[in-house]
């Protein structure tokens, strides 16, 4: 071969190497601008830049949609479950982190000269009023070119020729990639918010392990920050409200809640300017500050609070009375009244409690001369009941529990969660006589396949201790004093006695099973148990862990069927906060066994 | 600009289409354009330092080359007046050289053992090139004293000379006879050059970007943290940075000469395949061969030559009989050049006591070679024995690695430290149970470096002992060699871009 055919090879081969590169990149496509074919993953795409992603996803998908919130990152907190409930409306949450005034802006306008907007909302959270156009990473932070109005050759030809780590991080991502959210793939692509679904069944409660989870809220760290862009940022919201009226646009301003020490950082005269200017432009919602802020269970971090007060805003914006929102949550501020308002943002005199210590006991069987730790003499419980009933012990029910935290109903002043696993003969032959004598409610959570087991364990020759029926269940239920919930429907299984290869003997993922099977399993469970909580004419909202153990997936998957509350077998009390479902995940137990006197039980239940 | 960014890649194919394009009488100009277009891009100021020295050598040659043409007449004045020039030049550019190139690490040093600030440390810009450059300048001085040819009257085309852009970087070290008339000539376009630079620049990138870079990360995060490493991590770390210091230095010379013959311009090669070295000595012939060259010939012969050192010689003979005392004086240059080489390294103990490393061994091989070759009769060991050679090769990498430890080590005394760990605390396991894999690169990097390590070692072996790589791939089927140059292009492309240094896009949900 000569020189002169070896280079005109070479560059050949070049030419060849580089469409290969950038062939690469769009297909793999881990921003999603050129249709990502193949993978059709837009949540990995929304995460890499939800500017661009979800520009080019809703350039599919806009007929599905007729209302748009969007903001920086803590507009991921409204709900659009809410929303469309509330508003009778198809929200999309443009939610893009980091996004400043100016995104915002240039998105609004985009989606509402291409698409057809009924609501928008527009989340202008206090951070707007320094940073209006940040200089930005130009591949993770920037805008679509159809939305920023860049040269579409310098824009698509960036992405194609990206560094490929993006793509081989994309299929890298595809491989591990789990029905739980993933720091990698953190959007909902449907509702375009974060998918909440690990975080919504993050059990809250204690103060002080709160803490010690979230350390920012700890020695908080102080800083200064003047509010520079003011008049930049009102002016787009100004450009926003015009084109709104315009297109007959329903358009809702609202200032979401900071965390109280943040709200240290600006400079007061700088806030109110802000505010001023604001009501100025359009009449807004404020709920910057109000006793949410001073409570850090409400939120991430100081700037990001959690979908549950977002639950609130809405149900504050749309007056629903069904969702507790704290008296001083929510102010509909215009310029008549925005004077008087900011002065009051830095004084929180709202004193209301929303937190209730709620300890609750866990009994088995109940049996004369008990050998084990789960079983209990007739004597001893009805001492213990009646000693709950001369402290002033008010014994409530699961509902009542998920009544105080969704709609904020108050509790007795001394709450007690009196709780049976399994569903004895015993608690109907025994303790139920002796709750009905003190008016002491009692919730009895029942292994669904061993309801009505007499004599045997379930279908099999194995003797089994005496289980109450279906009627006995209905019995009870009817009398008010008594719940029935689920310990599940058969996975609870005794081992020994069953033939199964791999019993269920809790509630956990076999670790050879995909997510999908054990989803579908404990699906199809929990419809079973469902069944006979209905028979018994009761509602199903709560579980007990069999042996008390849980993981998260298992979570995730009872809290979208419904289910409100779950406990665990931990000896401790409980914390459970008005507005913040997750307080009802993983209650704790204290276990009552025959050797417990009711002095020391009163002492292990009034402990922290 | 660095050698293996896209900017170089377009900077130089710009340079050549005008290069080319333009009447041939005028090449010589472009390329001065763009060599100093390249030094400008670098930094404004520091092209005063260039001009400083390109200047000053510029006119001590014009008065040398007067000075050579005068009357034999008056020889003894006309060598002191030429000496005294030489003298001049050479301290004005290397008296700069050492200022800016030690002025702060010996502040440091003094500040350092003093415990208090003595001398304070001076904001100042190493220009690129600067030791480069200044060794090429002062041996043309010297040349011309010497009167080995005439001084360059043109002192644009000098300019050329002493700022080539491709050698700016990393060197080598030319010598006018040799670079000047390449420079000047008319080139005409040659599929040839062109073909045999990129197969060069390809095999530079392949060691810089593959192998060097990947390696580095390694290196840095065990040897940064050596306390923290066992002894057999610290070694393989030090065997890395072996790799690594001989991939990215000769992969940039590739690079540089590449370039050049682009242009039509062979340098000279700086490695000769210094694995293959069977002593310290052959391995200073084989690395770094411009600096080597340049120290022979300017300072090692004329310093045995010189009026003391001659002298010595004779006191030594006389008084110390046999083999030794011939040897001795010799042993005593060849022990301040490596001692030069090492300050020449940087201005740190450590690299003095490299210097030191080198020039002991050296002197002291020279001093038992008698002794050796008594032995090797003795065992009846003859230089064409396989084992023999073999066992040389083995030795000398231990002398080099060890004398890596030393470069390498971040300060003087951290490599008593570094050596100490590698004995007592050597571990062997700590290489195979993970603990590698928390210094930034993956197992498929770890892969890249050793699989790559191994093609280049095979290629120089077939150098060093067969017909050559190239003739080799030359004479294969067309398909053949677009296969093998197509897995070249991709590996360069995607292993030379994804580098152990990418940082995934941040993922900010983990905050809330």
């Amino acid at each position: 071969m000569t020189s002169k055919k070896w280079c005109i090879m070479f560059f050949a081969s070049v030419i060849l190497v580089v469409i290969m590169y950038a062939m690469f990149n769009v297909l793999v496509d881990p921003f999603g601008v050129f249709g990502d074919k193949i993978f059709d993953w837009y949540s990995y795409n929304m995460t890499n830049n939800p500017r661009v992603a979800k520009t080019a996803y809703l350039d599919k998908h806009y007929n599905e949609y007729d209302s748009y919130i969007i903001g920086c990152s803590s507009t991921s907190s409204f709900p659009t479950e809410d929303l469309n409930k509330y508003f009778d409306a198809k929200f999309y949450n443009l939610i893009m982190y980091g996004a400043d005034m100016l995104d915002v802006e240039k998105t609004s306008e985009y989606i509402i000269d291409n698409y057809n907007v009924k609501n928008l909302i527009l989340n202008v959270y206090i951070t707007n009023g320094y940073k209006y156009d940040e200089e930005e990473d130009n591949l993770t932070r920037n805008l679509h070119a159809k939305v920023g109005g860049e040269n579409p050759i310098s824009f698509y030809g960036r992405y194609a020729f990206l560094d490929m780590q993006y793509s081989l991080a994309k299929i890298k991502s595809k491989r591990e990639d789990t029905y739980l959210t993933k720091p990698s793939d953190v959007f909902d692509v449907s509702s375009g918010a974060y998918d909440k679904k690990v975080r919504d069944v993050e059990p809250i409660g204690n103060l002080e392990k709160y803490l010690e989870a979230y350390p920012v809220f700890k020695n908080y760290p102080q800083e200064s920050i003047e509010l520079t862009a003011i008049d930049k940022t009102t002016e787009s919201i100004n450009k926003i409200k015009q084109k709104c009226d315009e297109n007959g646009i329903n358009l809702i301003v609202v200032a979401s809640p900071v965390y109280e020490k943040y709200l240290e950082y600006f400079p007061k005269d700088d806030v109110k300017e802000f505010y001023t200017k604001l009501a100025q432009v359009t009449p807004f919602w404020d709920f910057t500050t109000s006793i949410v802020s001073r409570e850090p269970r409400y939120f991430y971090d100081e700037t990001h609070f959690r979908n549950a007060v977002g639950t609130m805003m809405i149900g504050k914006i749309a007056g629903s009375d069904d969702v507790y929102i704290p008296e001083d949550f929510g102010t509909y501020v215009t310029l008549e009244n925005v004077s008087e308002h900011v002065e009051t943002l830095w004084t929180i005199e709202n004193e209301e409690e929303y937190t209730k210590q709620v300890p609750i006991i866990m009994c088995h069987n109940i049996v004369e001369n008990p050998t084990e730790d789960s079983e209990i003499s007739p004597e001893r419980f009805e001492e213990q009941i009646k000693r709950l009933s001369d402290e002033g012990y008010i014994a409530v029910l699961m509902q009542d529990l998920v009544d105080y935290v969704e709609k904020g109903k108050e509790l007795p002043e001394k709450p007690i969660c009196i709780t049976f696993d399994d569903g004895y003969l015993s608690n109907y032959e025994i303790a139920y006589p002796i709750l009905k004598k003190y008016n002491m409610k009692a919730t009895i959570f029942v292994i669904g396949s061993t309801v009505g087991c007499q004599t045997n364990y379930k279908n099999t020759e194995h003797p089994i201790t005496p289980h109450f029926t279906i009627e006995q269940a209905k019995e009870m239920v009817e009398s008010g004093i008594i719940s029935i919930q689920s310990h599940t429907y058969d996975m609870h299984q005794w081992a020994p006695y069953e033939d199964a290869e791999q019993p269920r003997e809790n509630i956990l993922k076999f670790e050879n099973e995909t997510e999908i099977e054990y989803m579908d399993a404990l699906k199809k469970d929990i419809s079973k148990i469902k069944e006979v909580v209905e028979q018994s004419g009761d509602e199903l909202i709560a579980v007990a862990y069999p042996s008390g153990k849980s993981e998260t997936l298992t979570n995730v998957v009872l809290n979208a069927n419904d289910i409100k509350a779950t406990l665990t077998i931990e000896k401790e009390n409980n914390t459970i906060i008005k507005g913040l479902p997750q307080s009802l995940y993983c209650l704790n137990r204290f276990n009552m066994y025959e050797a417990l006197t009711a002095d020391e039980m009163i002492k292990l239940i009034e402990g922290d | 600009m660095s050698l293996v960014s896209i900017e170089f890649i377009g900077f130089v194919i710009i340079s050549l289409l005008l290069y080319y394009m333009i009447p041939k009488k005028y090449q010589w100009i472009m390329l001065l354009v763009s060599s100093i277009s390249f030094y400008l891009i670098g930094g404004t100021t520091a092209i005063l330092y260039l001009i400083f020295t390109t200047l000053t050598t510029y006119f001590a040659g014009r008065l040398l080359g007067k000075c050579n043409k005068e009357d034999k007449k008056y020889a003894d004045i006309i060598k002191k007046k030429k000496r005294l020039i030489v003298l001049v030049t050479a301290l004005l550019n290397f008296g700069i050289l050492f200022f800016l190139k030690y002025w702060n690490p010996v502040a440091d040093m003094i500040n350092n053992t003093l415990q208090v600030e003595k001398i304070s440390r001076l904001e100042l810009i190493l220009p690129l090139g600067l030791s480069f450059y200044i060794f090429q300048s002062i041996g043309y001085i010297i040349d011309v004293y010497r009167n080995k040819y005439d001084p360059e009257r043109n002192v644009f085309k000098y300019t050329l000379f002493t700022s080539f852009f491709p050698q700016m970087v990393q060197g080598p070290i030319s010598r006018f006879d040799s670079l000047g008339n390449e420079l000047f000539s008319e080139h005409k376009f040659s599929w040839d050059n062109l073909k045999d630079g990129i197969q060069l620049l390809m095999l530079g990138y392949f060691k810089k970007l593959v192998i060097a870079d990947r390696a580095a990360v390694v290196v840095n995060a065990a040897i940064g943290n050596y306390t923290e490493q066992s002894g057999s991590v610290l070694l393989v770390a030090m065997i890395l940075y072996c790799i690594q210091l001989y991939c990215d230095f000769s992969g940039g010379i590739d690079v540089t000469r590449a370039v050049a013959k682009m242009f039509g311009i062979t340098l000279v090669d700086n490695f000769k395949r210094p694995i293959f070295s069977t002593s310290l000595t052959d391995f200073w012939r084989r690395w770094h061969i411009s600096l080597g060259s340049w120290m022979k010939d300017y300072l090692f012969f004329p310093m045995s030559m010189s009026k003391p050192f001659v002298k010595f010689g004779k006191f030594v003979r006389k008084h110390i009989p046999g083999k030794a005392g011939k040897i001795l004086p010799v042993s005593m240059v060849t022990f301040i050049v490596y001692f030069v080489i090492g300050i020449w390294h940087g201005g740190s103990l450590k690299y003095i006591a490299f210097g030191f490393w080198n020039g002991i061994l050296i002197t002291t091989a020279l001093l038992l070679e008698p002794f050796f070759i008594k032995v090797k009769q003795k065992l009846n060991i003859t230089d064409k024995n396989k084992l023999f050679y073999i066992f040389q090769i083995v030795r000398t990498s231990i002398i080099v690695l060890i004398g890596r430890y030393i470069t390498r080590a971040p300060r003087l005394l951290a490599v008593f430290d570094m050596a100490r760990i590698t004995f007592t605390n050597f571990n062997l396991s700590n290489v195979f149970d993970g603990t590698m894999m928390n210094f930034g690169i993956t197992v498929t990097d770890y892969i890249v470096i050793i699989v790559g390590t191994m093609i280049m070692l095979i290629m120089e072996a077939i150098d060093e002992y067969g017909v050559g790589t190239k003739k080799i791939l030359e004479k294969k089927k067309v398909i053949i060699q677009w296969i093998l140059l197509m897995i070249s292009i991709l590996t360069i492309t995607v292993f030379g871009i994804c580098r152990g240094n990418y940082i995934a896009s941040e993922f900010i949900y983990k905050q809330f």
